[in-house]
């Protein structure tokens, strides 16, 4: 009987989720014993694979790489889980929606430049106009809130979600 | 003219992509480095009050927000215009020494094991720090305790593991227990067993990657980095010197100034803008920062373990190592020196003292904090309005001087393994895992988010495509 | 000749509660050790209904009622908790943190804050309505105090205190609608708000981190209300 398939990503995120996971310790061996980790940014899958059981995604939207990712990414996901607040509620990342793209662009690479002032456009996505949580564009199975989640709370949730039951998400607050 | 894309650099911090332009012969005409992602915190925090940045800008990272909490916390004692108590200083540094200790071992053990000890062409499916649990289960272990031990540091001096909130401008929010100094002087023994196993482990292997030292970024550069009055390693405190390619030293700054001798280029095709060293413009200033870097610029560490190794180092290597493979040996030397320099710390009588905080109101309308995080110098330069609100704020963050040193090493290692029609996996990840060297935090960087994974594509001349590879 | 409140009782959750005529529902479900969930409401200033989280059915055909402003009855049977009420308030304070910029990981008042508390309380880990991000200032004009609209609820405990227990009114409301917001004096930067006395009520009534000491990092903000309550009740400033 082969191991349910776990996944994580982040998008606009600072990849402290990640590292909560990580603060697992030596739990993270024990997690890896549970399921088989077939994407991760901290693993060399080199595409994201049909067929996944959970995957974690940390990071809001924010350009439209991040948007077409994600959507690839709940195409081929049983559950998907929003880790942390960043892809709940848009968190840090979206501190920049009062500020329009094109004025944010210029202070960074205009302004803020001393060579070779201008606005990044070669191989580069355009961002979207707003850094925005997750469910806003795909439907989303899971909401662990947090900055970061508690790493006992994720891998609770994992743990649940692994074997098909519904995830305890006591005592997990925004922030 | 073909084209090879990686998309997306694995096991590193952030986005980056990897796009290989090969000409008609084959041969590589040039490569580019793109990083895809930006938040903006230099111009979404502008209202905010100055007190509130630390907070603020510890989530451009969550692999060191210590760094970032400590180099905000700098430039608001410098809008406050304290001295902050000396206690708080000591302190500062003893977690800034765990966040090496952490962030180093999440490096070597996490992130570039796999490649060093699975190899660089072993199978991608388990090339991770689980592959290498189950391979190595003792290394592994290593690699998560030594990470532990670090991430506890930061927990019992500033509150939490990631995003404490104990780092505060004026000083820290609470003064340390003797319990918690006393256990962190306890696990202190297994840490330094874990660093020097770790160094002579390294050293062991490293016979084997006599082409990747070759090719990995082995070039001629300036070096930039903190340093004590005779030149001695600094992490927290210290004079800016820029280091000439022949060791000799091109300037030495007060860390204030940067903005004399730093400028940034913009680049068209990344989101990572280009630091480089105003006297010799742009793109000739180019230097690298972190590991590598202040090993060359330090005379010596000014630890007793720490200093035999960086002598051993540059009797292997040189008196300037110039390779950025060697940045992974010049990391677990700085672990060290991280356990050396934090035991001093805790030793130190005034270590539990209680008055930690210096209290003020705004009295200097900038301020600027610079440290060495580990990934290289970090410079967050702040304006206020009388009121303290941000007005102007400008992160110079430590992967971003890196940013040429990265491009060339890119087309150095493409050149020296990529060839051919056929791109063999081993290839690409030679090209990651010299991006992977420089231990880089594009998170960080464009103190914005987005990492963007490797993946290369490889086209013929007339455009279509001939290989794949994620 | 001192007039007494008359006995009464009313039903809550199906149990008999006996109390006086005057109480508002809310005050005898507490006292009868039913809390009620709230955020506008602060112990010694008058109740307003502001927020709504405090809505109960009452009677039989369970209509909705704010708990804080309805008075009790003689033999009112009320009901607090049932799964409509609790999807009503998961819904209000999805609203509230929707409606302004609410980035509790960032804020003064992070792990003290009467809202992230009742949104953990309720179990809110996700805002199903588009979030409004506006563009919202930080009034850091005053010497020893903050305000940072972006954090502000419009509860008006800040309002009441100040005018009910303070005496001197500094704060009310402007505009209308989604345009409302918070003004010191006629809408002057704080520090030209010649009312305030600096006494700082309004600052340990807020119920988030909308308003602050100044200098405070992230979750250092920790308010007490109770001196509020004492304050309230020695000056008799119930309404």
């Amino acid at each position: 009987m082969s191991l349910p398939k776990l996944a994580t990503v982040w998008l606009d995120g600072c990849s402290g989720c990640h590292m909560s996971l990580l603060d697992l310790d030596e739990g993270l061996l024990d997690l890896a014993a549970q399921a088989d980790l077939v994407y991760s940014p901290i693993a060399d899958a080199a595409q994201f694979p049909q067929g996944v059981d959970v995957t974690l995604v940390e990071g809001a939207v924010s350009s439209q790489e991040d948007a077409a990712r994600l959507r690839l990414i709940r195409s081929r996901t049983r559950v998907l889980v929003a880790l942390g607040d960043c892809a709940t509620t848009g968190n840090v990342p979206a501190m920049r929606n009062i500020v329009p793209v094109q004025r944010l662009l210029q202070r960074v690479y205009v302004e803020g430049a001393d060579a070779g002032a201008a606005v990044p456009t070669a191989g580069v996505p355009p961002l979207l106009p707003q850094a925005r949580p997750l469910h806003e564009f795909v439907p989303v199975d899971v909401h662990l809130p947090g900055c970061p989640p508690p790493p006992k709370a994720i891998l609770a949730a994992i743990g649940d979600l692994l074997h098909g039951k519904p995830p305890k998400l006591a005592e997990l607050k925004f922030g | 003219m073909r084209k090879i894309t990686i998309d997306p650099v694995t096991r590193i911090e952030g986005h980056a992509r990897v796009t290989i332009h090969l000409g008609e012969d084959g041969e590589i005409e040039r490569t580019q480095f793109h990083i895809t992602q930006v938040r903006g915190f230099e111009k979404f925090t502008e209202g905010r009050p100055y007190y509130e940045m630390p907070g603020i800008t510890a989530r451009i990272c969550g692999i060191c927000p210590v760094s970032h909490l400590l180099a905000s916390a700098k430039a608001c004692d410098g809008i406050m215009a304290v001295r902050i108590p000396p206690t708080a200083a000591l302190l500062r540094e003893a977690v800034h020494c765990g966040q090496f200790v952490q962030s180093h071992a999440l490096s070597f053990f996490h992130l570039s094991a796999p490649d060093l000890l699975l190899g660089m062409d072993s199978d991608p499916a388990s090339r991770n720090v689980l592959g290498l649990a189950a391979r190595y289960p003792e290394i592994a272990r290593d690699g998560i305790a030594l990470r532990r031990f670090g991430q506890c540091v930061i927990e019992r001096i500033a509150g939490e593991r990631i995003h404490p909130g104990g780092i505060v401008p004026g000083g820290m929010a609470e003064p340390l227990s003797q319990s918690a100094r006393d256990a962190i002087l306890k696990e202190l023994p297994e840490a330094f067993a874990i660093a020097r196993r770790a160094l002579d482990l390294y050293q062991s292997i490293l016979d084997r990657f006599a082409p990747e030292i070759e090719s990995f970024g082995k070039m001629p550069s300036m070096y930039a980095a903190l340093a004590g009055p005779a030149g001695e390693l600094r992490l927290y405190d210290g004079r800016l010197r820029f280091l000439n390619p022949d060791a000799s030293l091109a300037a030495e700054i007060d860390p204030a100034d940067y903005a004399a001798w730093i400028g940034e280029a913009s680049l068209t095709d990344s989101y990572l803008k280009a630091p480089f060293f105003k006297p010799l413009g742009y793109p000739a200033g180019a230097y690298r920062v972190g590991p590598l870097a202040r090993m060359n610029v330090a005379t010596r560490c000014g630890t007793p373990e720490a200093d035999a190794e960086q002598q051993r180092f540059r009797e292997r290597f040189g008196p300037v190592v110039e390779s950025s493979f060697h940045y992974h040996q010049a990391r677990l030397i700085e672990a060290l020196y991280g356990l050396e320099r934090l035991r001093a710390l805790l030793e130190d009588p005034r270590i539990c003292d209680r008055h930690v905080r210096a209290r003020a109101e705004v009295n200097s309308p900038e301020g600027v904090g610079v440290i060495e995080a580990p990934r290289g110098v970090l410079i967050h330069h702040y304006k206020v309005d009388d009121r303290g609100a941000i007005v102007w704020a400008n992160l110079v963050v430590a992967t971003g001087h890196n940013n040429l040193a990265i491009g060339r090493s890119i087309e150095q290692v493409s050149r020296a393994f990529i060839k051919g029609t056929r791109i063999e996996e081993g290839m690409l990840n030679r090209v990651s895992a010299v991006v992977r060297a420089y231990d880089p935090c594009f998170s960080c960087s464009t103190h914005a988010g987005g990492v963007l994974p490797l993946r290369i594509e490889l086209y013929g001349p007339a455009g279509e495509k001939l290989d794949e590879m994620c | 000749m001192i007039l007494k409140t008359k006995s009464i009782s009313i039903r809550i959750e199906g149990e008999l509660v006996p109390t006086r005529e005057g109480k508002t529902i809310l005050e005898a479900a507490r006292e009868a050790g039913h809390p009620i969930p709230t955020l506008c409401h602060l112990d010694g200033i008058a109740d307003v209904g502001a927020c709504r989280l405090c809505i109960v059915e009452v009677g039989g055909s369970g209509r909705l009622a704010p708990a804080c402003t309805t008075p009790v009855q003689d033999g009112l049977s009320v009901v607090i908790h049932s799964p409509r009420l609790a999807a009503y308030r998961r819904m209000i304070v999805e609203l509230l943190l929707a409606e302004r910029n609410h980035v509790c990981a960032v804020c003064v008042s992070n792990g003290h804050c009467e809202l992230q508390a009742m949104a953990a309380a309720l179990g809110v880990t996700s805002v199903r309505f588009p979030y409004r991000y506006p563009a919202l200032g930080v009034d850091l004009s005053q010497e020893r105090y903050v305000l940072d609209h972006n954090r502000c609820i419009l509860c008006t405990r800040c309002v009441r205190v100040c005018a009910q227990v303070e005496g001197v009114h500094v704060w009310d409301l402007m505009g209308r609608g989604i345009h409302t917001c918070l003004v010191s004096d006629l809408d002057q930067p704080w520090a030209e708000a010649s009312t305030c006395t600096r006494c700082g009520k309004c600052v340990q009534a807020c119920p988030t981190g909308a308003l602050a000491e100044k200098g405070k990092a992230v979750g250092e903000m920790v308010k007490r209300t109770e001196p509020l309550a004492l304050a309230a009740g020695r000056k008799g400033a119930r309404a």
